[in-house]
């Protein structure tokens, strides 16, 4: 009996060996494809997009894969890039929106020597422990999405971001609530994420500084649907508007059960609650007046914004454009552009060198690119130049710009 | 049970070594050592990743192997140890930098080393202090109370409990730093070639390598002890063992806060290798994954904790590993590939209903279970009963 | 922090409700831990499942005009979609035991607790992928009216909530009670060998536990939805925990016992969400569990356990 134990053992520890040596065989192949003949075929080059394609918050994160999706096929579809002898492709990973699978996603996507530069990631909880193994790699990180101020206060030179940040934000929606709303008692909730805390404490500073009454600060947990007790604790404080860091599924829930149980003063969030999801899941009639910031101008106010919805139905016909779509395709294409200088300067096939990785660093820092959501450049820290933020109300069931 | 056939089977698993075995050992470690080694070497930063990532799973696992394979404690809320150990560690590094002259001093880089004991100690206080009170609970109401309290670890680490721990931003804050462990930097420069890296996932791998071999070698020890054969005795028959003149609640003290220490360990390895720890990474299902390793592999089984670390931690990585991999681009689109990637959970749930089904004892189970199962099903012949049943018949007086 | 208490009747009604739910789904862990001494994990994609179903039928047949031309019409789309969701979850909870767990019977006691993980993680991922990554909308097709009882409001939903968990709960007890597989299902709690030898079919009985759980479970979901009026694949995560949490605080094992669980637990939650701290109230209800195990190791109604050799 023991020997046919040990045996099955045997036999187990071979499969897995086997299964290593595939692996192995694979990262040996990686090795070579960008070292093989570059001057007969194109040079593929690989851009890493990584956000949670699955778990709470995947309708965002598969948002920015869409947005990474098409600023790529734009990229095939461009002459310039042939010529230089460029075929970019997307090198997809879920990062579950979880730190311990984000690490473990980045250093997937820096194993591959072709991957030059990466659109990741959603979650600023993500975003900082990551940027480290990007950093070490000496790739670029540009993310779509991730606000908290201490990502790009580490002094990596390879970080960079498209959206603006919390304090940004929060504090431009401090002002809003005063001056346009004529606010003066709000309660403030937060999500008990990075992302929620970061800007609900931002917006409760701001508010506070200019004279107004912050009632109650609650933090709720992710995935809770009831709040109503919550609401029923805000309600007898009788505030005027309710602040919500976080994302748009606990934010919609919070404002229908507002509503439900009477107290009808309009929920304000960031741009974690720009997209329609928000207005489906709270109900039309009790997202009315609700109101949320977004960072850059609107899309239909922009030169490039028909364009993008144009192309995105056609690609993903049926589905909606999210609130980071727009951020991941102009990260992606900053990225594009960035590969682009650098494979006129060095030569294509240099690229995905480390002296290449290096320069497409150098050239995002550079950058200064007409995108979808603005104009694209990066301050030394390398968040972006574009601080214009735009606030939405929900009006008769959508976002629409706010006018007073 | 008596004690000369306890005897005969402790001296079946402390029992000479086959030379196939030896082999297969030789094999093992070889590979265990070689094959990091070899990914490094081909710039395969990523499968080095994983092999540590999975080396810090099967610390977990053996340590809660302690107490649910060994002592037969239905724990849920096993992460809140690591939790602890990484935060602690944290925590006091902070400290030990104050102390030592700021993280830029040479001996700053010694807290990690300095600090593994004290976050071990962290680890084994928490057991102790969640265990004294709840451990004369039965099996499942342990099980609630045990996730209940990772729960309540937690939510007070995302509410910043003593504002010490910053919330959900996790550690280290901006402006603070969890210091490189000292012997880092020196081999990323002594051991560095032109064309091999000694990264640092490289040097935590094999730092978790040790840390595994010792607790290899100290669960071993325990097993064969008095204490070992306690548990073993506990968890067949608590009535039976408290008659012949085992210390119930002290038994399942040591069993719970030696777990816990382990996990302990584990936490401020992962905090100190990783450089950055949240309350997200100490989640409910963690604790469940880790449970399952350790029933999966085989429970009370070294070898079985570890191969279900193996399997539970590394196997969805290395589906979405090949599926992304050049060897299958040709193959499948960027976009399948991804999908495959996404599809992981979904497979790897229906593979853990199979094997339970294959093999419902582990894949390789401790043979002094394996054992007792065996001479049970020989007792109550002909019926297709197993010891489980005949064992919880006399506690089940509860009835709808 | 002053302490309003002019909100203590709205707290109770948003605990009640609350509370409501959390024992439907109690009773399906503690239905089938009574029979089987296994904790269903999969239990909460029951609760999910439900919800789906119910959305699906609530979608199809809310086409057909007689439904919802009159109040009779619209009380007995409500009926069948309910009847019917019911029906599926339950089947889909039969088949969970058909495949997953009736080959485990005989192994070791966590072999199973880790098939239903496979089990729970197989169906939330496949309702991920195969569904939707979204939350989905969950119509209530009825006009909601607010009532104010007692210093509280009262809508339309959380009374037909209330009174249809009441109705079932009723239902279950006296089915348990007063029936002959009521009685089977007893006997096969108390001694599983003893009730077969006494001409009980064990099989018949523990599908039929799989069956009412889930339905139960399924019901809780739809109710779900329409109370907070979406749905999304993880669903039943949270409320999962809760519930077993709920079943446990009862006495697992003991149907009243997961019943009065369930509202202590949505009270206790209510209570510390609204006059404590929202950020702890599960901290709250978890000390309260651990509380109340180590003064009442059986649980609230458990028998008090004694070890006999």
């Amino acid at each position: 009996m023991t020997i046919g134990k040990s045996k099955r053992f045997f036999a187990l520890v071979a499969v897995l060996a086997s299964l290593t040596m595939v692996v192995t065989g694979c990262g040996g192949t990686s090795a070579d494809t960008t070292d093989g003949d570059a001057g007969s075929e194109m040079v593929e080059i690989k851009i890493g997009v990584s956000s949670p394609f699955t778990g709470d918050v995947a309708a965002l994160g598969l948002g920015i894969k869409n947005g990474a999706t098409l600023a790529i096929d734009e990229a095939n579809n461009d002459p310039e890039l042939a010529e230089l002898g460029i075929k970019i492709s997307g090198f997809f990973v879920d990062d579950a929106a979880d730190p311990k699978t984000g690490v473990t996603a980045a250093n997937q996507m820096v194993s591959d020597s072709a991957v030059v530069g990466v659109v990741a990631h959603l979650n600023s909880g993500v975003s900082i422990p990551t940027s480290a193994v990007y950093n070490e790699a000496g790739i670029v990180q540009v993310s779509p999405a991730s606000t908290n101020p201490a990502l790009t206060e580490q002094g990596f030179a390879n970080v960079f971001r498209v959206c603006t940040i919390d304090t940004v934000q929060g504090s431009f929606a401090g002002d809003f609530a005063i001056d346009m709303l004529g606010a003066t008692k709000v309660a403030v909730i937060d999500d008990s994420t990075p992302y929620g805390e970061g800007l609900a404490a931002e917006f409760a500073k701001q508010f506070a500084a200019r004279g107004g009454e912050v009632v109650a600060t609650e933090k709720i947990q992710l995935k809770d649907q009831d709040f109503k007790a919550l609401v029923t604790k805000i309600q007898a404080l009788d505030p005027d508007m309710i602040y919500v860091g976080g994302m748009y599924t606990e934010a919609a829930l919070i404002s229908k059960q507002a509503k439900e149980a009477g107290l009808d003063v309009p929920t304000m969030g960031g741009d974690g609650l720009y997209t329609q999801q928000f207005v489906d899941i709270a109900g039309a009639a009790n997202a009315e007046g609700d109101l949320a910031t977004s960072v850059g101008l609107p899309l239909d106010l922009q030169p490039k914004g028909v364009d993008f919805k144009a192309a995105f139905e056609a690609t993903f016909p049926g589905q909606t454009i999210e609130a980071y779509d727009t951020y991941a395709y102009d990260a992606a294409m900053v990225i594009v552009e960035a590969i682009k200088q650098v494979a006129a300067d060095m030569g294509a096939d240099q690229v995905a060198t480390p002296a290449g990785k290096q320069a497409v660093i150098e050239a995002v820092a550079a950058i200064n690119y007409a995108g979808v959501t603005g104009d694209v450049s990066f301050d030394e820290k390398g968040d972006t130049t574009n601080k214009a933020i735009t606030a939405y109300v929900v009006k008769d069931g959508a976002f629409v710009p706010y006018e007073q | 049970m008596g004690g000369s056939k306890m005897d005969v089977m402790t001296s079946i698993d402390s029992g000479k070594l086959s030379p196939k075995k030896i082999a297969l050992y030789v094999v093992l470690a070889l590979a265990a050592i070689g094959l990091p080694l070899y990914f490094q070497s081909v710039g395969n930063a990523f499968m080095v990743h994983i092999f540590a990532l999975v080396g810090i799973y099967i610390m977990l696992s053996l340590g809660l192997n302690i107490v649910v394979g060994y002592a037969g404690l239905l724990d849920l809320g096993y992460i809140a140890f690591y939790g602890m150990g990484a935060y602690v560690g944290v925590l006091l590094g902070y400290v030990f930098q104050g102390i030592t002259g700021g993280p830029g001093s040479a001996l700053a880089g010694f807290s990690y080393w300095f600090l593994l004991i004290p976050a071990a100690l962290a680890g084994a206080l928490t057991g102790i202090a969640l265990g004294t009170p709840v451990l004369r609970l039965r099996g499942d109401y342990l099980a609630i109370v045990t996730l209940g309290f990772g729960e309540i670890v937690r939510i007070a680490l995302t509410n910043n409990i003593g504002g010490l721990t910053n919330g959900s931003a996790g550690l280290p804050r901006v402006g603070e730093i969890i210091v490189p462990a000292a012997g880092q930097k020196w081999v990323y420069l002594n051991l560095s070639s032109a064309n091999f890296t000694f990264s640092k996932d490289l040097f935590w791998y094999f730092v978790i390598v040790a840390l595994v071999l010792l607790a290899v070698f100290v669960i071993r020890r325990l097993d064969n002890s008095r204490l070992g054969r306690a548990w073993v005795a506990m968890r067949e028959d608590e009535v039976a063992a408290a008659a012949t003149g085992v210390n119930i609640m002290q038994t399942k003290l040591w069993a719970f806060s030696l777990g816990a220490m382990w996990g302990g360990v584990a936490g401020i390895t992962y905090a100190y290798w990783v450089g950055f720890i949240s309350p997200e990474s100490f989640n409910f299902m963690e604790s469940v994954l880790v449970v399952c390793m350790v029933v999966l592999g085989g429970m009370g089984s070294i070898p079985g904790a570890a191969l279900g670390a193996v399997i539970i931690a590394g196997l969805p990585e290395i589906i979405r590993y090949l599926a992304q991999s050049p060897l299958l681009s040709g193959v499948l689109t960027a976009e399948q590939a991804s999908a495959i990637g996404d599809y992981r959970f979904l497979i790897f749930g229906g593979l853990m209903v199979v094997m339970m089904a294959l093999r419902p004892q582990g894949i390789l189970p401790s043979k002094r279970r394996a054992r007792e199962l065996t001479e049970a099903e020989a007792i109550i012949e002909e019926e297709n009963e197993s010891l489980w049943e005949a064992e919880h018949k006399h506690d089940t007086p509860h009835g709808l | 922090m002053s302490i309003d208490l002019s909100t203590v009747p709205q707290q109770i009604v948003n605990g009640v409700t609350l509370g409501g739910m959390y024992a439907l789904i109690a009773l399906g862990y503690t239905l089938v831990y009574g029979i089987l001494l296994m904790i269903n994990f999969a239990h909460s994609e029951m609760f999910m499942a439900g919800a789906y179903f119910g959305l699906l039928f609530l979608n199809i047949l809310s086409k057909v005009a007689f439904f919802t031309s009159s109040t009779i019409g619209f009380i007995l789309l409500y009926v069948i979609v309910f009847l019917l969701a019911m029906t599926c979850t339950g089947i889909l909870g039969m088949l969970t035991e058909r495949f997953a767990y009736r080959p485990l019977r005989h192994a070791p006691r966590l072999a199973p607790l880790i098939s239903a993980i496979g089990v729970s993680l197989f169906l939330q991922n496949a309702a991920l992928l195969w569904i939707s990554s979204r939350s989905i909308p969950f119509p209530v097709l009825f006009p909601v009216k607010n009532y104010r009882i007692a210093g509280a409001n009262v809508s339309t939903l959380q009374i037909l909530i209330v009174v249809s968990t009441i109705l079932l709960l009723i239902g279950l007890d006296t089915f348990i009670s007063k029936t002959k597989i009521g009685k089977a299902m007893r006997a096969t709690s108390q001694d599983r060998d003893a009730a077969g030898l006494m001409g009980v079919n064990i099989n018949s009985v523990i599908a039929l536990t799989f069956f009412i759980g889930p339905a139960l479970g399924g019901a809780a979901g739809m109710f779900s939805g329409m109370y907070y009026g979406n749905i999304k694949y993880n669903m039943g995560f949270i409320p999962g925990i809760k519930s077993f949490t709920a079943a446990v605080i009862g006495g697992i094992g003991n149907l009243r016992g997961a019943m009065l669980g369930g509202f202590i637990l949505g009270f206790i939650e209510a209570i510390a969400a609204g006059f404590l701290s929202s950020g702890y109230k599960d901290v709250i209800a978890f000390l309260i569990l651990i509380l109340v195990l180590i003064f009442r190791p059986g649980g609230l109604l458990g028998e008090s356990v004694v070890e006999k050799v």
